[in-house]
């Protein structure tokens, strides 16, 4: 028996997983597990021709258990969310080495349980992505759940609080899954995705109805879609640092790996139009087309509300979750390559941006938009980071997040889909003015005198946010190169594959290339520095040198106020805010507390024997009538 | 070597009412015959489980071949509860030392003998005797902790228990006079035509009903609460994890042997239902540990209902399943309430004092969720593929319930895990956060250490389970055992 490159990738984090438990609390264990990262990225890369169309890769692990046969393997599908995966785990991890480390655990935090919860996480997800049959799918998909409680919690207080809301959201998810999968193998017979394909050629319409609504809940609830979508900004935000960047950039994207899987590859996007919901003029799909828009336009806004760092992050982490299923419903070559690549550039912004607010924690010890402001001079090379990550967010050139937003555009334009367009477009606008008050609220504006000593942020943390902005920008300059994975995603799930290029793709209906974009771009940029440096001299003054009205302004004066931040357009849509959601969380719970409180009634009755003979004779009185 | 069989059953019978002589000859030996003849019990169906259970086998008692004689039966379900029994009853041992031990451990030794002569008993009568000799020791067990508030727990359960055993009479008195048999094998024979009307259905559901209040069916279950809240925690544990059990032994043998109708059936899924509703939603708002096992031990009950409503071979397979990580599960979670009883406030921070019991508890938890690997989610799978198979909507209802229960469960389950590790206020020191007993600790840990070695060996486990189902459902086996007599014989 000779080991495949899987058992070899999987072993690897299996071992990882173990250096972490058994060795984990010797000091250098973040280097380690770091390092044991990089291994199985290696052993990922060795796998590479997966991205360009190769044939699937098995594991030689194969069980059988009550009757099922459990199997993994990797194909095109796999590969690239486990590149997105490992990479974002081996820069987090990175980047919680060190001082970042050193500072968590003066602060009462447990390093080796951080570095433990990572691993289980990587490992879990890899487990996941190999799954070769529903059944498999199904125990990677717990594992997944569980692990990422373990990383949500372990922080306590708030933190666990959110974690315990999660885990109840998500065994919602896996039990809706799970009726899922006992109907698809009552019906075919087997779990194996070409039984499966087979039964769902022959199967009804309301049983397949069924099944839509199933899955697509039960997978929709781990990325955050619109009505399951409040547990997810609390517990990502309040996961510790490099921890929110790991689960905000890959966690929630198990979710429409599942999707993809099951819905797309096993049910077919076809298959799904043909639901007709009655008495109106849409079907499934355009279902899910609204909830992926309102999934952007809701938890947007939301988010330009937040008064914390990560809050808005992890809530704009549940709205960019919306383009990508956005893009994949629509399903045509350039939506589903938009939606597919958004994944990957979605997972380096966002790292990004969680690493550079960290970062800003790290040396001022605050989160809290309100409380921060100026920090460009001090931190110059985290605002930069910041920077490229939020234009990236909005989906601005010349970023990679622009490329794909752009593709699903195109896509929902050349498909006649309008109202989703403008839908779509009010959600970027949400967007772009909440990212602007993250980077105005953090690093420009006035400088607080607390932090007029500040530095910038260690090495250990600052080379991982260079690396993810240096491949922001490549990957926005070059979109080909993950296109090309991307395109073989595609080709293994059964969607069209668009005709790409290095710099974008290429179509009749409309092309996009980025070297060019970004090239008459920078030119733009090139003429504007000319004229600033001609224009002459410009004298430099301390940051907290200022003056106002012939009046000098001491540094404790606060004339610059980044509290309610978009004040006139609150006073326009504040309304809109209702806290439906919340109300309709909180009405269900208190359900479940009021039925609760009923049953627990009925066992507290003292008078037991009479329920005993009422049934009998309940009972026997029915028997014989 | 089949008689062998009998030792188990009378040994301990003897046992128990030979060990109050011995304790007050000698204290010194009184201790060590109960253990003793426990291990030799475990011994004897340890052997016979090894020597062969591919064939099952009748033993005529009495010298009177069946039907007119009483005979055991003993085929690989009878013979897994009968080690099991014996297995738990050295596990949950009253060893403790005060003037009421030897009492204690008498009752222990007849709940050993009366639940192992109810796994293996072969007729409706000695059934009955055998199921009221269980509720009398456990009526004395309960009474042992001797508070006021287990006394009062005690009479509930003893009027309830009482009327239940009124109703299983009347239940068996009206087979009989259909009849004029009470020998399983011969009522299964007979059964076809002489029980399936509506005499008998009102039989059956006479002892569903009677039978039910040991075996936690819903509404006839109101007893479990208190008394699994105020008796000794292992002894909680035992009826729990056991005596529940073997009253549906009782049920499931009846089910598939004499009574197939539909309606029958339908109470008892529709009952198990309710159960699953009452039991995990009354849990959710537990404010004690015990109590919160108790109903969610209800709930368990419940499914393994919904899932015997199914009576063929996948099913009796998914009661198995249910059954006996129940078993492991809810044993080890009452081993651990042995020192975590009391308000769940107080176990803020307990994970810090006793770091193993918190994560015996967190895998216990797990494993009663359903989540995979565990032998839990197993057990849930084969439930829930069968009940998607079924063609009645109210299974179909029964799914959609079993699966929103299974998230309260999780839900409550894991709020006191959080509380577990919920970090200590300054000022309490630790030595004040209650911590299961060493004893206790170790018992729950050796339940755990079962229920990981069942997830590693899930293949073969399952394989074996699929065999004793497949066993227990063929009622012509049975019937041809029985009356040809094969391997019977003293």
């Amino acid at each position: 028996m000779t080991l495949t490159l899987l058992d070899e990738l999987l072993l690897f984090s299996g071992v990882t997983v173990l250096v972490a438990l058994f060795l984990g609390r010797r000091l250098p264990a973040g280097w380690m597990v770091t390092i044991l990262y990089g291994i199985q990225l290696l052993s990922l890369l060795k796998m590479a021709p997966l991205g360009y169309g190769g044939d699937p890769i098995p594991s030689t692990l194969i069980l059988e258990v009550m009757g099922q046969t459990l199997s993994w393997r990797f194909d095109a599908l796999s590969w690239y969310f486990a590149l997105i995966t490992l990479g974002s785990a081996l820069l987090s991890s990175w980047y919680a080495c060190g001082e970042w480390e050193q500072r968590f655990r003066q602060a009462g935090g447990n390093v080796w349980l951080f570095h433990l919860a990572m691993a289980l996480n990587v490992f879990s997800m890899l487990i996941l992505l190999a799954s070769g049959d529903l059944l498999s799918l199904f125990i990677g998909w717990e594992l997944v759940s569980w692990a990422g409680f373990l990383l949500m919690a372990m922080a306590g207080g708030v933190a666990t609080r959110a974690a315990m809301r999660y885990i109840t959201y998500a065994m919602v998810g896996a039990m809706a899954i799970f009726g899922g999968i006992a109907l698809v193998y009552v019906s075919a017979g087997s779990l194996q995705y070409d039984a499966i394909l087979t039964a769902v050629s022959q199967m009804g319409t309301p049983h397949l109805w069924m099944l839509v609504i199933l899955f697509s809940a039960g997978f929709g609830i781990k990325m955050g879609l619109m009505p399951f979508h409040l547990w997810q900004a609390p517990a990502y935000a309040e996961t510790p640092g490099p921890g929110s960047a790991f689960l905000g950039a890959i966690s929630s994207r198990m979710g429409l790996f599942a999707i993809l899987l099951v819905l797309v590859k096993l049910f077919g996007i076809v298959n799904i139009e043909s639901l007709k919901i009655p008495f109106t003029l849409i079907d499934a799909r355009d279902l899910l087309a609204w909830i992926a828009v309102f999934t952007i336009i809701f938890p947007t806004f939301t988010a330009m509300k937040q008064n914390d760092a990560r809050e808005l992050l992890a809530w704009h982490g549940i709205g960019q979750g919306g383009y990508m299923l956005l893009g994949l419903v629509v399903a045509d070559a350039m939506g589903a390559a938009g939606g597919l690549l958004h994944v990957f550039n979605h997972a380096t912004y966002q790292a990004a941006l969680f690493m550079a607010v960290t970062a800003v924690i790290h040396r001022t010890g605050t989160s809290d938009l309100n409380k921060l402001g100026g920090l460009v001079v001090r931190m110059p090379l985290s605002f930069m980071v910041l920077l490229v990550g939020i234009i990236g967010l909005a989906g601005l050139p010349p970023m990679n997040g622009f490329v794909s937003k752009w593709l699903v555009y195109r896509s929902l334009l050349n498909e006649g889909m309008p109202l989703l367009f403008v839908a779509a477009v009010i959600g970027t606008l949400g967007t772009i003015l909440s990212v602007y008050k993250l980077i105005h609220n953090i690093f420009l504006g006035q400088l607080r005198v607390e932090h007029e000593h500040i530095k910038e942020a260690p090495w250990s943390m600052m080379i991982p946010m260079l690396i993810l902005a240096a491949i922001i920008f490549i990957t926005g300059l070059l979109p080909g190169i993950p296109l090309a994975w991307v395109a073989s995603v595609q080709e293994a799930v059964g969607l069209s594959v668009p005709n790409y290029t290095l710099g974008g793709v290429e179509s009749a209906s409309g092309s996009l290339d980025m070297i060019w974009v970004i090239g008459v771009l920078f030119a733009g940029f090139g003429i504007g520095a000319l004229v600033f440096y001609s224009a002459g001299k410009s004298k430099r003054v301390h940051q907290l040198d200022n003056y106002a009205g012939g009046h000098f302004l001491t540094a404790d004066i606060r004339y610059q106020y980044s509290d309610n931040f978009y004040a006139g357009l609150m006073h326009l849509i504040g309304g809109w805010y209702r806290g439906s959601f919340l109300w309709l969380e909180k009405s269900v719970k208190s359900l479940v507390e009021f039925l609760s409180l009923g049953m627990q009634g009925i066992y507290r009755r003292a008078n037991a024997e009479f329920y005993l003979l009422s049934t009998a004779l309940f009972v026997i009185a029915w028997v014989v009538i | 070597m089949n008689s062998m069989v009998v030792l188990p059953l009378v040994l301990p019978l003897f046992g128990a009412f030979l060990l109050p002589i011995i304790m007050r000859a000698s204290v010194g030996v009184g201790l060590w015959v109960g253990p003793a003849i426990l291990l030799y019990g475990c011994w004897i169906l340890g052997n016979q489980w090894i020597s062969g259970t591919a064939m099952p086998f009748s033993l005529a008692i009495g010298g009177f071949a069946p039907p007119m004689g009483i005979n055991l039966y003993v085929d690989s379900l009878a013979l897994l509860f009968a080690l099991a029994v014996q297995l738990l009853g050295l596990i949950f041992w009253p060893f403790k030392l005060d003037p009421e031990t030897a009492r204690r451990q008498a009752l222990m030794l007849l709940l050993v003998a009366a639940s192992t002569g109810l796994a293996l008993s072969g007729d409706l009568f000695n059934l009955y005797v055998f199921y009221e000799l269980v509720a009398v020791a456990t009526f004395g067990l309960i009474s042992a902790s001797s508070t006021g508030s287990a006394y009062a727990a005690t009479i509930r359960y003893l009027i309830l228990s009482g009327i239940g055993s009124v109703l299983t009479l009347l239940g068996i008195a009206l087979i009989y006079s259909q009849t004029g048999t009470l020998n399983l094998a011969h009522l299964a024979q007979l059964a076809p035509e002489q029980l399936n009307n509506k005499l008998g259905l009102t039989a059956f559901l006479s002892i569903l009903i009677g039978v039910g209040v040991k075996a936690e069916l819903f509404p006839v279950n109101t007893w479990v609460p208190e008394v699994y809240a105020t008796a000794a925690s292992r002894v909680s544990a035992f009826l729990a994890g056991l005596v529940s059990k073997l009253a549906l032994l009782i049920i499931l043998r009846l089910l598939v042997l004499i009574f197939h109708q539909q309606e029958a059936i339908q109470v008892m899924l529709f009952l198990g239902i309710l159960g699953v509703v009452s039991g995990e939603l009354a849990a959710w708002r537990a404010k004690d540990m015990r109590r919160m096992l108790a109903f969610s031990s209800i709930g368990q009950l419940g499914m393994i209902f919904i899932a015997l409503s199914i009576p063929d071979q996948a099913g009796l397979l998914a009661v198995l399943a249910l059954s006996f990580h129940h078993l492991l599960v809810k044993s080890g979670l009452f081993m651990l309430a042995d020192g975590w009883g009391g308000a769940i406030e107080n176990l803020r921070g307990a994970a810090k004092r006793s770091p193993l019991a918190a994560i015996v508890f967190i895998l216990f938890s797990l494993s009663l969720i359903g989540m995979p690997p565990l032998p839990g989610f197993w057990a849930k799978f084969t439930l829930i593929t069968e009940l998607a198979a079924q063609t009645s909507p109210l299974y179909l209802i029964g799914l959609a319930v079993f699966l929103l229960a299974t998230v309260i469960e999780a839900a409550y389950l894991f709020r006191l895990a959080a509380l577990l590790y919920r970090p200590v206020s300054e000022e309490k020191p630790i030595d004040t956060i209650p911590k299961p007993a060493g004893v206790s600790l170790v018992s729950a840990s050796l339940f755990g250490v079962g229920l990981l070695a069942a997830a590693l060996f899930i293949t073969p486990v399952g394989e074996l389970l699929n065999h004793v189902a497949g066993q227990a459902a063929n009622a012509e086996l049975y019937i041809d055992t029985v009356l040809a007599g094969t391997g019977g014989g003293r």
